[in-house]
């Protein structure tokens, strides 16, 4: 963990976030409450919490899924969503399709699409040919296990395999940030050190930065680093 | 297996098949009324233009009054005067009914009409003025199993059958002709007609026959103020039967496409309602507003193309099944326009993407975390 650096525009991590807080319902529910937090390139970093500790909340700011209602998040040393100090910022929609990935507890992977088509969902309307897409999303089922699942469709995989397909699909634009919730929270213990196993493989094959949110403190001690979270702050 | 953003598009839609069939055929039904009625209406002008064109009529004189079609018959006797016409010959037309169920088109012509040179008399010869005879197209004839010798009764007068035509246009060759008196006794129109169809003679060396003609519709009109003179073509499409068609036509489809309009909205507000989560990681999966509001709108105008492909097949069978009925094969043709086609594929794209718009705005405004949150 560090401290935030001052300067807008520079940052020596590859994702941080400074002062930052979140509130909902006109201020009435604080879900951060100050947090500064940066992370390096490449890392594996696990955040835990009880139900309420703002983990999620963190990830999703992490992930330009919503914007802080206080202080900043920076991307490479670029602030998320909107300008600051006169330093551009990264639109959240193309910080999400080309630098950011997620994987989630309950895989939410398109039901009317086969294990093949789910992958390239990321990448329709981006301009990317057809015939690439299919071939970068066959060779990253492949490289998961799945060569034999293509064609399946949500409904007739495993839950372990459910998932590995939604890993291929968070890695399929190349984005330089893997955020998972939960990823093993709906998988048995077999499939849930199957998944983290690929994970790490994933983080260092690709030298992937790696966030993952889990209530599971063993999950979290094969991380790099560990944040715990409560009330809102970092707490460790 | 590649994906295209057509075929997500198309996958969603299909995903419910039984709620997409069910508005497919909501869809058809308003396409198909549309196809069916606005072809009708449009073969029928057609229909129109192909009589007078066949018959060699450059101009009609008409009533310049919204359906009034009556001409005082002593207006012809000027008519032939202007120097630029070469006939003017007088004519009725009504619709009669000719049994309890079937109504027809029933025109009173003089017997010495140029308007005959477009019909090919099949059986029997040509009727006599002043006589109660008829003349009958062979679609008619057939349909009533009527031939030369046959009497035919209208509006209580019997009239004997001495001829049956053949004629290109299904106006005629589902109509009657009557002796022109003798429909003017039938319709209590004695002394006047509905219009006069005039033929020009050659223009003159300088003239074109656009001026020449133009020449000829300012002469009537100067002489006759409440009269127009009007080209064949206009005629056809401002003829009173055809403006009314037209009218009920679209006024008619309007409200069927209504109904199929709200059937898509439904169907799409719903889908984005069910699909809120999904909507919700395509978000997160760096998927613009702009991107998943044309996913929508792409959804809901496959909806509007494949409900309208629906419907022309179901509008095409309408068409032909009321071209067989005795009780309106006398107006109908299957010769269906193609811009009708085209225009109800359009329409229906359209009437989809309308329709298809606000539940595409709502998705696309969701907030990643609030869709992702929905249950």
């Amino acid at each position: 963990m560090s401290s935030a650096s001052p300067t807008i525009g520079t940052s020596p991590w590859i994702l941080e976030v400074r002062d930052v807080k979140k509130s909902y319902e006109n201020g009435t529910i604080e879900a951060l409450r100050g947090v500064s937090l940066g992370i390096a390139q490449g890392d594996f970093l696990a955040i835990t919490g009880a139900s309420g500790s703002g983990k999620s909340t963190l990830l999703h700011l992490l992930g330009g899924l919503d914007t802080p209602t206080e202080g900043t998040v920076l991307f490479r040393g670029q602030p998320l969503g909107k300008s600051q100090n006169g330093v551009a910022s990264i639109d959240l929609d193309t910080y999400r399709a080309t630098s950011a990935g997620f994987i989630f507890q309950s895989f939410h992977l398109l039901p009317s699409l086969n294990a093949l088509e789910n992958v390239q969902v990321p990448m329709l309307g981006t301009g990317s040919h057809p015939h690439n897409r299919e071939e970068r999303a066959r060779a990253l089922l492949i490289e998961l296990g799945l060569e034999h699942r293509l064609r399946q469709f949500p409904t007739q995989l495993s839950a372990g395999e459910r998932q590995r397909v939604a890993i291929a699909r968070s890695l399929v634009n190349e984005p330089q940030v893997l955020l998972a919730d939960e990823p093993t929270g709906n998988l048995d213990s077999v499939n849930s050190a199957k998944i983290l196993e690929i994970l790490a493989q994933v983080q260092q094959r690709h030298g992937t930065t790696l966030i993952m949110v889990t209530h599971d403190l063993s999950i979290a001690a094969t991380a790099h680093r560990h944040v715990a979270m409560r009330d809102g702050r970092i707490c460790n | 297996m590649q994906l295209s953003f057509v075929g997500f598009a198309w996958r969603n839609v299909w995903r419910r098949r039984l709620r997409t069939a069910l508005t497919l055929c909501g869809i058809g039904m308003g396409i198909g009324a549309f196809v069916a009625l606005v072809g009708f209406s449009r073969s029928f002008e057609h229909a129109w233009l192909q009589m007078y064109e066949s018959a060699g009529t450059d101009l009609a004189v008409v009533q310049k009054t919204f359906l009034n079609t009556s001409v005082d018959q002593s207006v012809g006797t000027t008519l032939r005067q202007i120097p630029q016409i070469a006939i003017a010959a007088p004519m009725i037309f009504n619709m009669m009914a000719v049994t309890p169920e079937v109504n027809t088109l029933v025109y009173g012509w003089r017997a010495n009409t140029f308007e005959f040179s477009a019909l090919n008399i099949l059986q029997g010869r040509r009727f006599r003025d002043g006589q109660q005879e008829a003349m009958l197209g062979e679609l008619l004839a057939g349909s009533l199993n009527k031939k030369v010798g046959d009497t035919i009764d209208l509006q209580g007068s019997s009239f004997t059958v001495v001829g049956i035509y053949r004629s290109n246009s299904a106006l005629e060759s589902g109509a009657i002709i009557l002796p022109l008196d003798e429909m003017q006794n039938l319709s209590g129109m004695t002394g006047k007609v509905s219009a006069f169809h005039l033929q020009l003679k050659p223009a003159p060396p300088g003239i074109s026959p656009e001026q020449w003609r133009q020449q000829a519709e300012n002469a009537v009109e100067k002489q006759f103020p409440g009269l127009r003179a009007i080209p064949a073509a206009e005629r056809a499409a401002n003829n009173q039967l055809v403006v009314l068609a037209h009218a009920a036509a679209w006024g008619t489809s309007l409200i069927a496409l209504l109904v199929a309009a709200l059937g898509i909205a439904n169907t799409m507000a719903m889908s984005v309602f069910e699909r809120t989560k999904e909507i919700g990681v395509l978000r997160a999966m760096g998927w613009s507003r702009l991107r998943v509001m044309l996913l929508i709108l792409m959804e809901a105008a496959a909806l509007g193309a494949a409900g309208g492909a629906t419907g022309m097949l179901l509008g095409w069978a309408a068409l032909h099944v009321l071209a067989t009925l005795p009780q309106t094969a006398s107006i109908v043709s299957t010769a269906l326009p193609f811009m009708t086609f085209l225009d109800g594929l359009l329409m229906a794209v359209l009437v989809g993407v309308l329709a298809g718009s606000v539940p595409a705005w709502r998705g696309a405004r969701l907030s990643p975390v609030e869709a992702l949150r929905h249950e």
